[in-house]
């Protein structure tokens, strides 16, 4: 009788682990948050770059070592910058910004979107044609277009972030 | 050998499936009263006759019609109220509740960009328009990014100018454009601070304050589509959009709250990528000692500088391991040579 009573409750609790266990490998899977974001082969900016990877990949977390984290993807296991991925795939919105929430109580926003289409670029028609109705210049307008069409290669802003040894490079 | 003769029992039974209903179905489902109530009203009205009516700008405060009260067509919260379920004022507030759900509809990116687009173009013309320094703007356009990438939002496109006005000025429009002035550059001491500042205007839009301020307008209530194709046939639309926007940024300001968390993610976006992250603090100490700032727009549309020194200075606990991080004052010098004033 009383092994019966045992085998019921050993059952539950397995059965409740196995329901769980998907939850908890869950919480382990990240996200790039933006292309080109470097895999190294080790927990370092200077350390051989394995491969690029684009965002919105998922990445298993399997260790964190201060600004790096270890990961595996795609059959590659490397080490990437840690405020290079998400806990949420990226939708344009706030993830880490919990952290700060509790600091000073984050506003959160009424709706979010999707910015999947986020490489739209050049001044919009509609905005345009707003602007020369308004009486706006066309040198204001051509400021804009140069604004959007001035872009930093990624190598520019990799040399300039280690020759101030910022972000992976920060020691 | 004592044999087990193993059976499942009900009681095992219910505690699997209880288990199964806990973990798995509920979190697969969320609850959301605003939908349910919008469909539920949808369901019970006829179609619209035009698609266009559900972009006319609605005045929310005038209360509908008696008659229409009593005719019990407006869906649930109608037949509710007909059937005595709801008083009157009960059933005006749930009205009023739907209304407004209905005005916190998302603007799309291509929309945001749109309209901060146009803005930035109006930033320009108010604002003495391009400082034509192309080493400094290379140096801001690396600073600036750099920032962005490890925001909330690294997954848009971030554009950055320099105004050419004397005033220390910053701006920031949806869908990516941050603006400072050549007179703010000028009280900047290093590269940590001008993080901190470009930081601050990059999380206006990683907040999308500006949008979030729009959504909540009350001339927007009762808008449910904002489509560029909407937009677009309704150029009155786009005009009130801008007119909102604008005022906002350029004359009332944001919330303060608005501001004050801006100045908290702008911090942490200049620590996540290595800046001594004091420097935006320290940055607008300096201003509200400066005797330039009295006819900043900077000053009029933000909170007080003391404020927001303060807060920053409460919170300042999480960063007081990166107390070293670097300035980077030298390598900001070399980039900004500044010019004599005349």
């Amino acid at each position: 009788m009383h092994l019966s009573i045992f085998i019921r409750i050993l059952i539950f609790l397995v059965g409740t682990a196995i329901l769980f266990l998907p939850q908890w490998v869950a919480a382990e899977t990240w996200y790039v948050k933006k292309s080109h974001t470097k895999l190294q082969a080790e927990a370092s900016a200077r350390s051989k770059v394995l491969s690029k990877l684009e965002q919105g990949t998922p990445v298993n977390v399997k260790k964190k070592s201060g600004k790096f984290f270890q990961v595996s993807t795609g059959g590659k296991s490397g080490w990437v910058f840690r405020f290079k991925l998400s806990k949420k795939a990226p939708a344009g919105g706030q993830d880490e910004g919990d952290v700060l929430g509790a600091l000073g109580g984050s506003q959160k926003m009424a709706a979010r979107e999707s910015a999947s289409g986020s490489s739209i670029r050049g001044l919009s028609p509609i905005s345009e044609q707003h602007a020369r109705k308004k009486g706006a210049t066309s040198e204001s307008i051509q400021a804009v277009k140069d604004m959007e069409n001035y872009i930093v290669m990624p190598e520019q802003l990799d040399r300039f972030l280690e020759n101030g040894k910022l972000g992976e490079y920060s020691q | 050998m004592r044999k087990i003769n193993f059976k499942i029992s009900w009681f095992s039974f219910f505690c699997l499936s209880l288990s199964v209903l806990l973990f798995w179905a509920a979190p697969s489902y969320s609850f959301n009263l605003g939908k349910i109530l919008k469909d539920v009203e949808k369901s019970t009205q006829p179609e619209p006759q035009q698609r266009e009516i559900d972009v006319t700008i609605q005045e929310p405060t005038s209360p509908p019609p008696e008659s229409q009260q009593s005719t019990g067509n407006g869906g649930l919260i109608g037949l509710g109220q007909s059937l005595g379920v709801f008083d009157k004022k009960t059933s005006k507030i749930l009205k009023q509740s739907v209304n407004t759900l209905q005005a916190l509809q998302p603007i799309a990116y291509k929309e945001e960009k749109a309209i901060g687009g146009r803005l930035a173009v109006e930033v320009f013309s108010r604002y003495g328009g391009v400082y034509n320094d192309p080493k400094l703007l290379n140096y801001i356009n690396l600073v600036g990014q750099a920032v962005a990438d490890v925001s909330n939002r690294p997954d848009i496109d971030y554009h950055f100018a320099i105004l050419n006005t004397e005033s220390p000025n910053a701006f920031a429009t949806p869908g990516g454009y941050v603006f400072v002035s050549i007179g703010l550059l000028r009280m900047i001491k290093n590269e940590a601070q001008l993080a901190g500042v470009l930081a601050h205007e990059v999380a206006h839009i990683s907040q999308k304050h500006a949008l979030q301020t729009l959504e909540r307008s009350r001339s927007l209530q009762g808008i449910s589509a904002l489509s560029l194709t909407v937009m677009d046939k309704n150029p009155g639309l786009f005009d009130k959009l801008i007119d909102e926007v604008s005022n906002v940024l350029f004359t009332k300001g944001l919330d303060k709250n608005l501001e004050f968390e801006a100045d908290r993610y702008g911090r942490e976006f200049a620590y996540r990528m290595g800046y001594y992250p004091g420097g935006l603090q320290n940055f607008i100490h300096k201003l509200g000692a400066s005797k330039e700032n009295g006819n900043s727009i900077f000053m009029s549309t933000h909170p007080s500088t003391g404020e927001r020194y303060n807060r920053l200075k409460k919170t300042w606990s999480r960063y007081k391991n990166a107390s070293l991080y670097p300035v980077l004052g030298r390598r900001f010098l070399s980039a900004f040579k500044r010019p004599d004033k005349s």
